[in-house]
């Protein structure tokens, strides 16, 4: 199998505050890899770095075998990133929204974007303004997915989410990692990390271990937390 | 590229609209106002003349508003000079720090384009509304002089308007390399800029000591009184702009490639 992730030694700090220290990771091809954690630590800047949202200094992260840095517009062609808080444009219209994604990406993915918006119950006549912020989230998920990458990095997904949306969420992904895709799933509900995740990892204060099972009991997770 | 470029001309249309007729629109009323007042403007001419620093800082010293070129420079040139430069400021002071703060820049920044290539597409996209608003406020001006059965002093237009072409770019560069570096809208920052850059010119007009560090500022140049008047263009003045303008825009897109970009 092929390493679709692959980070080795990460640092980063934002000044003198910590940020992730020494990460190193690798996800397998076809994986759906639980990526748990506590608030604040290091989960989202770990996601935010592999995207070149965040600059770093030590350590280096390979994606589908490119350098993070200097492929990143390569990268970014077979990723479908969904952030935790899912904001777009307020004034623009949710079918403009997720074809503004496509014509930034120089494809049309009108097909699959039609058959998301039908499974996820999207209004594509809304404007962004008037969403919740699980209908936000729903739009969000169509931008991730409408062009079929090869990796999907979900930060915290299915906050917000509706448990019917939820399932539909999670059997889409099922669907593209059966054929091919691989999947980075940031998420605190243990639930999701149990049922639908082959590996897992855990950040705690900056730091990465690996989990030997995604398998996880109620009381151990919680403890991940505590300690 | 294009996409980011056309998205942004068409959320920045109702603005680039409202501020071109507006200063079009109040240059035009100026303009026309000229013909209501041919009367009294004689005697008013003398006395603007002879109002010592106030007619200095105003170009009435060496112009005189009983012509309609003069007339246009010191009314229209005021309106158009602080107009474009507000403008000019409004329009790239939150181009690309509105993405951090509406929380979209995620999303942008998630899709397959350099950041290189988003500050490229914001600054053409700014650029390209200047030029816009120039024309338009030009077309008015022009249909002014139109209306009054009058003859536009030509090369005097043109370079007034290519100049303040050059003023509005060196503005919007100046708040545009401010936008790369900051995370929040500075709107209150960037019309702030625009009326100091104006100010420093009134006031250097005024105080000799401040004479020879006129052309530092961006309305040097771009002075209708002295356009009108037939002075030459300082050329120092000039080349301090390119200059200025091209190492804000250069230093925009450094500084965007290289920061943390906030969630």
């Amino acid at each position: 199998m092929n390493n679709v992730i692959e980070i080795s030694h990460l640092t980063k700090s934002y000044g003198k505050n910590r940020g992730v220290i020494d990460v190193s990771l690798k996800v397998e091809e076809g994986d759906i890899f639980g990526f748990i954690g506590p608030n604040g630590a290091g989960k989202s800047t770990t996601i935010r770095s592999m995207l070149g949202f965040l600059k770093f200094k030590e350590g280096s992260i390979k994606i589908l075998g490119m350098d993070s840095v200097k492929d990143r517009e390569k990268i970014l062609r077979e990723v479908g990133y969904m952030p935790s808080e899912a904001w777009f444009y307020n004034t623009m219209k949710v079918s403009e929204v997720i074809k503004y994604a496509a014509d930034v990406r120089g494809i049309d993915c009108s097909r699959e974007a039609e058959m998301l918006c039908e499974r996820l119950k999207v209004d594509k006549n809304k404007r962004i303004k008037e969403l919740s912020l699980g209908n936000r989230k729903k739009v969000s998920i169509v931008c991730a997915m409408q062009h079929k990458p090869k990796l999907f990095i979900f930060d915290e997904p299915t906050g917000g989410l509706d448990p019917l949306m939820q399932r539909t969420f999670f059997e889409l992904i099922e669907e593209y990692v059966s054929k091919g895709t691989t999947c980075l799933l940031s998420t605190h509900v243990l639930s999701e990390v149990n049922k639908y995740c082959r590996n897992a990892a855990i950040m705690r204060e900056g730091r990465l271990t690996m989990l030997e099972s995604s398998q996880i009991d109620d009381d151990t997770f919680l403890k991940f937390y505590e300690d | 590229m294009k996409s980011i470029f056309v998205r942004e001309i068409r959320l920045n249309l109702k603005t680039v609209i409202i501020w071109s007729l507006s200063v079009g629109l109040i240059g035009l009323a100026c303009i026309l106002l000229y013909q209501n007042m041919q009367g009294d403007i004689e005697e008013m001419a003398d006395a603007f003349s002879n109002m010592g620093a106030f007619s200095d800082a105003f170009g009435m010293s060496t112009l005189s508003i009983a012509t309609l070129g003069g007339y246009f420079a010191t009314e229209v040139g005021t309106v158009h000079g602080l107009g474009g430069g507000m403008f000019a400021a409004i329009i790239a002071i939150g181009i690309l720090s509105k993405e951090e703060e509406g929380h979209s820049g995620e999303f942008l920044l998630s899709l397959p384009v350099s950041r290189t290539k988003v500050v490229m597409a914001k600054g053409l996209s700014v650029v390209l509304s200047i030029v816009f608003f120039t024309v338009v406020c030009a077309l008015f001006y022009m249909a002014g002089f139109k209306a009054l059965n009058e003859e536009i002093p030509m090369k005097e237009f043109m370079t007034f308007m290519g100049m303040n072409l050059l003023m509005n770019i060196e503005v919007a560069a100046v708040c545009f390399g401010i936008s790369a570096i900051s995370g929040k809208n500075k709107m209150g920052m960037g019309l702030g800029l625009a009326l100091i850059f104006y100010v420093y010119d009134l006031i250097g007009r005024v105080v000799p000591d401040l004479k020879d560090s006129l052309f530092i500022g961006p309305y040097s140049y771009a002075n209708a009184s002295t356009i009108f008047s037939g002075k030459e263009t300082d050329a120092a003045a000039v080349t301090v702009a390119v200059i200025i303008t091209i190492a804000a825009v250069i230093s925009a897109f450094v500084i965007y490639d290289k920061r943390d970009l906030a969630s």
